[in-house]
């Protein structure tokens, strides 16, 4: 690619960045996007020990609903996954533990919240991991149950660290707007309408950071998308910019992992040759096929078939990963003083 | 009419808080209305009008039954009461002894109360009655009903006694099984219906298929049905049956027995003033003149005739005259629902003349099957019918055992009351029984079949497996299982007559089509009787002229006033219009005031060329179906009956109503459909029978059955975890509650072809979506654990629940508590232990395990007693919640009749997905929409998506909308205000490459409701297992764990595809290949056996037929020839030799089942076996 990807920024919140990557290919664009939503590590309840549950829920309806609570996941690279971990089930090192005790011994019937839990067993003097997600101007965070007067649940939650594939809890990504080409310049897509495309295609958001089309223009068969509109929003365990981060990570990761494996093969045949090696570099949209191909299908033994390799890669800072951190943490990303222009 | 809201913080507040007052549905009340107000009626005036009915029975202490013996004991039941539901009297201990409907389903036991009887006998006629209270069993109550004890109980105390914040009642609990009686359509009540029927003339050589028949009811609510019959020289008879007996009688006869009358006035009162008739005089000239051979002439004497003949059939008391049988056939069976026999007479008349108007072709037939000429029969009127009956009969038992103690020899005393004590303790007085049976199985045992035409299906279950379900149960009226073995399909026919009172939408297909109706939602039923007193003199005061003048008031050239069933008077046609105008501005006016009810039915029949017979006819009895519509000359309510409708113009919506034509206007054109019917979003935009289909698939979802779930132990209870409320809906729905009982989910529905995995009407959930909890439910199973069901009565209880003494395995105690019942919450699958008892004749501790071989969670252990209450527990009753995430297999449908299997829950990131990063839910094919046509599935989605997008809930009544205001404009302008598509479709990108897709998708919101009929229920799979002994094949059913067979059609398909291996396979190697032997030389399965096996030798199979036996005779001379090699055995010690030719082949083993069936019948098979 001749040209460097680009961010720009249109607004940033607790919850929610809203940006535009642009000279990138449709690819990339996409594989971050899914990456973002299912591949992304965080914090989520995964093992309950239901001790007392007198309530009028059932164990595994609360059990479920416990899951769904989102936890903070900042410092989730402290923790291991449970199966890289040496314990047996599982230990400080991969999971918190929050505690649950509630007893309703008032007349009127008693709500219990997420922010009642308590973490029993963090990482190491780590206080925030798993800390509940509160975001009402109560402080109460999520409602889990209800108690009527002698009713009581005592319940210990075991969370670990997964990725959205396995189960959706671990999503950090609540929705991710992704739009391209408002004004179908490209005419991937065809705004059908009965009587005028004016009246019944409100125009997008998006189409006011685009030159309108000039009637009469030549339509361009060679151009292709490369201008993305997204917007991110989480569910609160992670900032967005850490989600948007730790994507492009484990985007890197995989594909040196892809990498890696290829040059493995190559000097197995005894055919090592670096035009190969160069030849994925310019085309990333391939390597993701394969990769995704890969996840998929080969993973039949493990338990889990994510980030197999990802230990070993850890930093990113390979050769074949260095390529591309420009979209990391450097990058004008951060800068919050940056105007908004949206 | 209420805007749609969601409410959401009323609703809850009405949780926390059921109102003290009344509840705030008054809508549901209604719907159950016809069913409790039959049975309130009971108490109120039925059953006691009932038993006067009955009237006497009359036993004298002679040896022989024919003759009058010296004393005369007259016993009737003098009044009927019926106790609310309580504890037995054995019952020492409890404090509150009254029973709530709770705990009978919890117990599974039956809500009953006892059932009492006042019996007044005397003796020798003596003035004097001695009365005695008899209690006859238990009679099952209707919950709801003024015997029960919840009648009149505001929600908060509902709620308090472990029900429904709004329970409706209208059924009965009987083995802890909610049941009730389903409405049955039979013919309108006292109003004489023409009729053609080619049966008719089966009856006999000259009888046609013309008859009029009139089924007359009695103030207690039981029917006779008389018919006139027309012969084919002219002559009528009547006819009726009595006790499953038909019987016929000339009509004269009966004219005649009435009141005393000569030729000519029966000839006035049919023929009238149309003497120029010849038809009419002709006929009745021969009817008068074949009666001429009875030479009955006075009117004693026709009656002494008549009870003559009905004597033995009657069964009258040996002290009655004929003259007093005869009045007793006119009592009991002619125009029963007159007292006065003039009236009766007349009416009689007015039949004749109608038949012979019939004949004449002057009038039309009326239609049996259009609802004009049907009412209901209520589930209360029914019970009281059979209670009516089972106390005759109970009379006529202590009749008969009486009699049988006086033939024995045994003495019997009248004035003793400890004998009268005895002999009733000596019948069997359980009635209550007799009504339980009846309720729990729906059978009708009755000596006279209560005119009634079928013996079983009145009683149905009322399932709880969703709200819409249960609430239609009470809905439902039924045609009469007679109908649904009729070929033809007429019944079934939709009739516009049924307009406002039947849905036209909400009838089951299948078999059960147009004979199982729903009750539109403001159709009505009338249960109280009403005061027409008042009516005849307003009549008079109008003009018509009364009854008793001589001049005929048969004929179609006057109008005919008659009031439920009874000639009031005539009057001039164009007087019968003014008269019925009249009295119906009257009864709209001021009801009170003129003494007119606003529920009488005003049928005026206007004269026309052929058509229905003309006349004011006026109903005000019960059992009549009535609706409200809008009277327009004073805009006020005005309430209207089918019979009537016919003749009326009633305009559907204002915008219709045309200057002298309308007089009426429906409150609301929704007002025709049933309350399923109305809920259904849009149904104005769907192809009909779409809507059929929804009505059939809401009552199948998996919803919210109830909130008081605790205290239930239905078989099995299916819950949706996580209902909501649809975002669009219609007003009503709001209006019948059903937010607390919710049916399905929003959910976020693309229409588009995307993964080859919605083909079909299969349907793609995301897989994050059911992660987090969509249409997840649960299921609920009880079983009951009954220890005493092996021991017989009054035996020592020698099983307890809970560990013995003994040693029990360490594994039992991780699912069993000390006390031997499981924890609450733990686990089972097939096997485990789900409770355990100490067997004290044994000395060991048992268990009992669980059978189902889907693991569940133990929800609930009840504990129960018996009735008294005094024994150790010996029953169990365990509640297991099994749950059900949605599977691939699982079906789902919208609420338009749109139903699909879940074929796929594809990952998140690769499902499709909007600019605003919203990705779909459920995914739908667009198939489904061009040939079903439920366009407003499409409405609903536009709406849904408007009103997720504004946060508004979307009203969805039908008929909301116009050609001019097309809700695609009207959403269309809302999604557009939000920034979306005016036509709610996105362009949509590809999860998988991100590449926006070629075509904008439609997506929107749509209520998903998911379906009972799980995967989980219905997987059948075998390898090898169970097999037939007979013919070694499979077994069948899934439960046994057999096999599905692969049959002619499956059969055929294989052998057409040329899959000959395949074929082999299923029908041979999977079946029941088995390895045989056969003889080659005589070609016999049957006769080759296995050798005993020698030292040496082994064994060998050998055929039995082709050896040859070696006795002890030839062993001597032909010893040295035989080589001991060859000799072999059977097992019984028999030597043979040869017959070894023998070798084994491949056969299906019902061969050889085949050949042994066809030996037994001397047929013997033999096959050649090649190559040799």
């Amino acid at each position: 690619m001749s040209k460097e990807p680009q961010i720009v920024i249109r607004k940033a919140g607790r919850d929610e960045v809203d940006f535009i990557l642009s000279d990138v290919e449709l690819s990339l664009a996409n594989s971050l996007r899914r990456i973002m939503i299912a591949e992304v590590p965080t914090l989520a309840i995964d093992l309950v020990e239901i001790q007392i549950n007198t309530s009028v829920l059932a164990d595994e309806f609360i059990a479920h609903r416990l899951g769904l609570i989102p936890l903070d996941s900042e410092d989730i690279d402290e923790l291991k996954y449970t199966r890289d971990c040496t314990c047996e089930d599982h230990c400080p090192k991969c999971s918190v533990t929050l505690e649950l005790k509630a007893n309703c011994e008032i007349d009127e019937t008693m709500n219990i919240y997420s922010s009642h839990f308590i973490i029993t067993s963090g990482v190491g003097n780590n206080l925030k991991l798993g800390q509940p997600i509160i975001r009402d101007p109560m402080r109460k965070g999520i409602l889990i149950c209800k108690l009527k007067k002698h009713q009581q649940l005592h319940v210990k939650c075991i969370a670990k660290k997964g990725i959205a594939k396995e189960h959706a809890k671990w999503s950090p990504c609540s929705a991710i707007g992704f739009e391209y080409d408002p004004y179908n310049k490209l005419k991937h897509t065809d705004y059908w309408y009965e009587e005028s495309v004016e009246n019944e295609w409100p125009k997008s958001l998006n189409s006011d950071w685009e030159e309108p089309p000039i009637p009469g223009e030549k339509f361009n068969y060679n151009a292709k998308p490369d201008k993305f509109y997204i917007n991110l929003e989480t569910t609160g365990v992670l900032n967005p910019n850490e989600v948007f981060n730790k994507g492009c990570n484990e985007l890197q990761q995989k594909l040196a992992n892809v990498i890696f494996e290829l040059k493995k093969l190559d000097q197995q045949s005894n055919t090592d040759d670096n035009s190969n090696i160069n030849g994925m570099d310019s085309n990333i949209n391939n390597t993701h096929n394969i990769n995704q191909g890969d996840d998929y299908s080969n993973n039949m033994g493990r338990r889990t078939q994510y980030g197999g390799g990802g230990t070993q890669y850890g930093g990113g800072e390979t050769q074949y990963g260095g390529g591309y951190t420009q979209y990391g943490g450097t990058t004008q990303y951060d800068d919050r003083n940056r105007p908004n222009r949206w | 009419m209420t805007k749609a809201q969601f409410r959401t913080l009323e609703r809850e507040n009405r949780f926390i808080n059921p109102p003290e007052d009344k509840s705030n549905f008054p809508l549901l009340e209604n719907a159950v209305k016809p069913h409790i107000g039959s049975f309130n009626a009971l108490t109120d005036d039925i059953l006691n009008l009932a038993v006067k009915d009955i009237g006497y029975k009359t036993i004298f202490d002679s040896k022989d039954p024919e003759k009058i013996g010296p004393n005369k004991l007259k016993i009737r039941v003098d009044s009927v009461q019926i106790a609310k539901p309580s504890v037995p009297l054995t019952d020492k201990l409890s404090i509150n002894r009254n029973i709530y409907p709770s705990e009978c389903r919890e117990r599974h036991s039956t809500y009953k109360g006892r059932l009492l009887l006042k019996l007044a006998w005397s003796i020798n006629d003596n003035d004097e009655e001695i009365t005695e209270i008899r209690d006859v069993g238990q009679l099952p109550i209707m919950v709801q009903s003024n015997r029960c004890h919840l009648n009149n109980l505001s929600p908060n105390q509902l709620v308090n006694l472990r029900e429904e914040s709004d329970e409706l009642g209208g059924y009965f609990i009987v083995n802890g099984i909610e049941k009730l009686i389903r409405m049955l359509i039979v013919q309108r009540r006292n109003h004489p219906m023409a009729i053609i029927r080619p049966s008719f003339g089966n009856r006999g050589a000259s009888y046609s298929a013309f008859g009029v028949q009139l089924r007359s009811v009695r103030p207690d609510q039981t029917s006779q049905t008389n018919v006139l019959h027309y012969l084919n020289d002219g002559n009528v008879t009547f006819r009726f049956s009595w006790k499953k007996n038909e019987y016929l009688v000339p009509v004269t006869l009966i004219l005649k027995a009435l009141i005393e009358t000569s030729d000519k006035e029966i000839f006035d009162n049919i023929v009238g003033s149309d003497v120029d008739n010849s038809f009419l005089t002709d006929r009745l000239e021969l009817l008068l003149r074949t009666f001429k051979n009875y030479k009955l002439n006075s009117n004693k004497e026709s009656v002494a005739y008549l009870g003559k003949k009905f004597r033995i059939v009657f069964n009258a008391s040996p002290d009655m005259t004929d003259i007093d049988v005869g009045n007793e056939v006119l009592n009991r069976i002619v125009l029963v629902h007159l007292n006065d026999n003039n009236d009766k007479f007349k009416m009689l008349c007015f039949m004749i003349r109608k038949l012979y108007s019939l004949v004449a072709g002057e009038c039309s037939p009326d239609n049996p099957d259009s609802t004009q000429h049907q009412e209901i029969l209520l589930g209360g009127f029914l019970y009281g019918m059979i209670l009516k009956e089972k106390i005759d009969e109970y009379l006529s038992n202590l009749k008969l055992q009486i009699q049988s103690d006086i033939n024995r020899g045994i003495a019997v005393n009248f004035n003793d009351r400890k004998y009268m004590t005895r002999a009733f303790s000596r019948i069997n007085e359980n009635i209550g029984q007799k009504l339980q049976y009846f309720l729990s199985t729906g059978n009708l045992v009755s000596q006279s079949g209560l005119d009634l035409q079928q013996v079983s299906g009145y009683t149905v279950v009322a399932e709880k497996i969703n709200f819409h379900r249960f609430i239609s149960h009470f809905r439902m009226v039924h045609r009469g299982s007679f109908f649904a073995e009729l070929k033809t399909t007429t019944v079934r026919k939709l009739l516009p007559e049924s307009w406002g009172f039947l849905c036209p939408v909400h009838t089951p297909d299948g078999s059960p089509c147009g004979l199982l109706n729903h009750l539109a939602h403001k159709c009505e039923i009338t249960t109280e009787n009403i005061d027409t007193s008042k009516i005849p003199m307003q009549l008079f005061k109008l003009g018509v002229k009364p009854n008793s003048s001589s001049v005929s008031i048969a004929g179609q050239n006057v109008c005919c006033v008659q009031l439920d069933g009874k000639i009031i008077g005539y009057c001039s046609h164009k007087q019968g219009k003014i008269i019925a105008d009249t009295l119906r501005y009257w009864k709209i006016e001021d009801s009170e005031k003129y003494g007119i009810p606003l529920s009488l039915e005003i049928g005026y029949v206007p004269p026309s060329n052929h058509g229905q017979y003309p006349g004011l006819y006026l109903f005000g009895g019960r059992s009549r179906l009535i609706r409200p519509v809008n009277y327009l000359p004073l805009n006020k309510l005005d309430i209207v009956g089918p019979f009537e409708q016919v003749f009326m113009n009633i305009a559907v919506i204002p915008d219709e109503i045309e200057n002298n034509v309308h007089s009426h206007c429906e409150f609301s054109p929704t007002n025709i459909l049933s309350i399923l019917a109305n809920l259904t979003p849009f149904s104005d935009f769907n192809q009909s029978p779409r809507n059929m289909y929804q009505c059939q698939m809401g009552k199948q979802t998996m919803g919210t059955p109830g909130v008081a779930l605790v205290h239930r132990s239905d078989n099995k209870l299916y819950k949706l975890q996580a209902g909501q409320t649809p975002i669009v809906k219609a007003n009503l729905y709001d209006d019948y509650g059903m937010d607390n009982f919710p049916n399905g989910t929003n959910a976020v529905v693309a229409v588009i072809s995307y993964t080859g995995y919605d083909m079909d009407d299969a349907m793609i959930i995301n897989k994050s979506t059911d992660e987090r909890g969509f249409a997840y439910g649960v299921v609920y199973k009880v079983e009951k654990i009954d220890l005493s069901q092996q021991r017989r009565r009054n035996d020592p209880i020698t099983q307890h629940f809970g560990f013995g003494p003994d040693e029990t395995p360490i594994e039992w105690r991780e699912k069993l508590d000390e006390d031997g019942l499981p924890y609450i919450g733990v686990h089972v699958e097939e096997g485990d232990p789900i409770c355990c008892y100490y067997d004290e004749v044994l000395g060991k501790t048992k268990i009992k395990t669980y059978h189902s071989n889907e693991p569940a969670y133990i929800e609930e252990v009840k504990l129960l007693s018996d009735d008294n209450g005094n024994t150790e527990c010996q029953t169990l009753s365990i509640k297991y919640r099994i749950t059900r995430q949605p599977l691939i297999g699982d079906k789902f449908s919208s609420r338009h009749g749109q139903k699909g299997v879940c074929s796929r829950k594809w990952p998140q990131i690769d499902m499709p997905f909007s600019e605003t990063g919203i990705q779909p839910d459920v995914i739908i094919n667009p198939h489904a929409f061009p040939s079903r046509m439920t366009i407003g599935m499409f409405v609903e989605s536009l709406a849904g998506k408007a009103g997720a997008l504004h946060g508004i809930s979307q009203d969805a009544t039908p008929w909301k909308f116009s050609e001019d205001d097309m809700p695609a404009d009207f959403f269309g302008e809302q999604l557009k205000s939000a920034g979306y598509n005016y036509h709610g479709n996105e362009p949509l990108y590809s999860g998988a490459t991100g590449e926006e897709l070629r075509a904008d998708i439609y997506i929107g919101v749509v209520y998903y409701q998911r379906l009972r009929h799980m995967v989980n229920d219905k997987f059948q799979v075998r390898s090898t297992g169970p097999v037939n002994s007979l013919t070694m094949q499979p077994v069948k059913g899934r439960k046994r764990h057999g096999g599905i067979r692969v049959g002619e059609m499956e059969r055929d398909a294989l052998i057409g595809h040329g899959t000959s291996f395949l074929l082999q396979d299923r029908l041979l190697n999977c079946s029941d290949y088995t390895h045989t032997s056969v003889c080659r030389d005589c070609g016999s399965l049957l006769s080759t056996q296995v050798s005993v096996p020698r030292i040496g030798g082994g064994e060998s199979i050998r055929c039995r037929r082709c050896s040859t036996r070696i006795d002890n005779k030839n062993i001597g001379h032909k010893s040295n020839m035989i080589e001991n090699v060859d000799v072999w055995e059977d097992g019984t010690g028999k030597r043979f030799i040869g017959g070894g030719n023998t070798t084994t082949i491949a056969i299906p083993f019902v061969l050889k089942y085949l050949d042994s069936e066809l030996s037994a019948m001397g047929i013997s098979m033999k096959y050649n076996v090649e190559p040799n």
